[in-house]
């Protein structure tokens, strides 16, 4: 598996490109994971998942590529900096001109923790659930997500684990961590 | 320091906890109760309000919260009206911005109010309210809120340095114990043994609910003016000698080492500096003991022991009555509980109540100088810091 960000498909124009599916992607799946479960319909102020849609964010090329079964984020082809989260403008030297790269699909577990009580509205029925910081293999990002697979209580600082791209119910697309056993 | 010295001469705090009160509710009620416990106040010689209010949109389903606060409290300002958000430390980035205003000759007399309603019917609501704190799109949709995110820090802090959940037991216990000596308290009444804390449900693992600050309705309101005016309001006033503030990242992706809180020692550096003493100068400080582990990493952020030792500052008493200065002698946000925008006004309220020694004896520092207050908001990504200096009656 590689260990670098993946560059192959750049654009010069985060807001002018247009996602381009690969069919050899190897971070790709057949089909977007399914859902864990269908995510009723919440009015924007009370759902944490976010508006991908080109009519609502810039960066709606990042869903577009989680569709794909791809994790991406953006980087200045000036300084090379590579961002977490994806951005419109390099918080270094300000170019709007960024470019696409696909993230590693590995990674290991920095700290981790789970929710057991106090779930935010729409998360109740999904307690216990595990959370946790990833650092990914060959790059230097530390991302924070949910880790599904093994539950919390056998998890441990160091787990190898890899992202995941799935279908939140409601035709969005997020990201996760899984455990790779 | 440039500018007018400025000072807190007059404070007071609400009853925190499950309050049975609405927000503007309880801005009446800490007004009603500031003009009793500072009768030297005119409402009309105030001039500014600040008002530390985290989400009250989200809380209280209400935006435009000073002009309200100001309708509740009998005041009508005249130079300077404003709300100041910061998550956690709203209510100190209310006093800084008073404290600005009077030091810059464009407030003389300002009043701080720091409001928070945060219990609701559906606390699924409240903890969503709670959850954009952080960065919602990205962080939020996980689950992030505060436990588990300082949950994690204790993990890295147990991991790396061998911290133990005994040792957070003893910033609990040290904490609620001195909130048994403050009846605003959420907890006064309840008791919290070492071994009851270590016995209390898992809430975010490595945390129990005994090492989280709880959801708490409350209000705080103290008095600020210059030096032309303090002597009209006290014999003690608490001068603001220093002030300093850090914000190092957003996204929990930025967080860097969950265990070594760079930013706080900047900002202590900052208001330490600007005060002229030392982290050795002080007799009190009141930190932001969110979770017990905060406070751990908060001893030695500001240098009052060796990165890795807090747990065992925490576990030998150094931080509690005796020991080389008092640590959050209100009870803190562990005893005390936290209502966002009140907490930064609260621990200033116990600054100059422990500097005018109008409180309890069993918490009382002896004769009093230097006191710190720090606060933190969201993940630990800002933290904020004011440093006072106790006035001596002329």
């Amino acid at each position: 598996m590689s260990s670098e960000p993946r560059a192959r498909r750049t654009s010069a124009s985060v807001i002018a490109s247009s996602p381009k599916p690969s069919e050899t992607h190897p971070t790709e799946v057949p089909a977007a994971a399914p859902a864990t479960k269908p995510v009723e319909k919440r009015p924007f102020l009370l759902d944490f998942f976010p508006l991908e849609t080109p009519d609502q964010t810039r960066l709606h090329r990042f869903y577009e590529r989680l569709r794909e079964g791809r994790l991406s984020t953006t980087r200045c082809p000036r300084d090379g900096e590579l961002h977490w989260p994806p951005r419109t403008a390099c918080p270094t030297c300000r170019t709007e001109e960024l470019e696409w790269v696909d993230l590693p699909e590995h990674g290991h577990v920095y700290a981790f923790s789970a929710v057991l009580v106090g779930a935010p509205l729409g998360m109740e029925a999904e307690v216990p659930f595990a959370v946790g910081l990833v650092d990914l293999d060959g790059v230097p990002l530390r991302l924070f997500g949910r880790i599904e697979g093994r539950p919390w209580t056998e998890l441990r600082v160091g787990e190898p684990v890899r992202t995941e791209a799935y279908d939140i119910g409601d035709g969005r697309m997020f990201y996760r961590f899984r455990t790779t056993d | 320091m440039s500018g007018r010295p400025v000072a807190i001469v007059g404070g007071v705090t609400t009853k925190f906890g499950v309050r049975s009160a609405t927000w503007s509710e309880l801005v009446q009620e800490v007004g009603a109760a500031l003009f009793r416990a500072v009768p030297e106040l005119r409402a009309d010689e105030v001039d500014s309000l600040f008002v530390g209010a985290a989400e009250p949109e989200r809380f209280a389903f209400q935006s435009h919260v000073a002009p309200l606060a100001a309708e509740q409290l009998g005041l009508k300002p005249y130079r300077i009206l404003q709300r100041n958000e910061l998550a956690c430390a709203s209510g100190q980035s209310a006093i800084r911005s008073a404290y600005a205003a009077i030091a810059s000759g464009l407030s003389d007399v300002a009043v701080v109010v720091g409001v928070e309603k945060m219990n609701l019917p559906s606390m699924a609501e409240a903890n969503s309210a709670m959850g954009c704190v952080m960065d919602r799109p990205w962080d939020g949709p996980a689950g992030a809120t505060a436990p588990p995110f300082f949950a994690m820090v204790a993990q890295r802090h147990m991991l790396e340095f061998g911290t133990t959940a005994e040792q957070l037991a003893a910033v609990s216990e040290k904490n609620h114990r001195f909130a048994n000596t403050n009846p605003t308290a959420q907890f006064h009444e309840k008791t919290f043994s070492r071994d009851k804390l270590l016995r209390l449900p898992i809430i975010a693992p490595p945390l129990r609910l005994g090492d989280c600050s709880s959801m708490t309705d409350g209000a705080a309101a103290v008095v600020l003016t210059s030096d032309e005016h303090a002597r009209q309001f006290t014999d003690s006033p608490a001068w603001i000698r220093g002030s300093g503030q850090f914000s190092g990242f957003h996204n929990l992706a930025h967080a860097g080492s969950l265990t070594e809180w760079t930013g706080l020692t900047r900002a202590a550096r900052e208001a330490l500096g600007r005060a002229g003493i030392g982290i050795g100068d002080l007799d009190l400080a009141e930190v932001h003991d969110c979770f017990s582990i905060s406070e751990i990493v908060e001893y030695e952020a500001l240098g009052l022991c060796p990165p890795g030792e807090g747990g065992r500052f925490a576990a030998d008493g150094r931080g509690d009555i005796g020991g080389d200065l008092v640590v959050n002698p209100r009870g803190g946000l562990l005893g005390c509980g936290h209502p966002l925008g009140a907490t930064g006004v609260a621990q200033a309220v116990e600054v100059f109540q422990q500097f005018s020694s109008t409180v309890p004896a069993a918490r009382q520092v002896p004769d009093p100088e230097w006191a710190l207050v720090h606060n933190l908001s969201g993940s630990a990504n800002v933290h904020s810091v004011m440093v006072y200096q106790r006035g001596r009656a002329a």
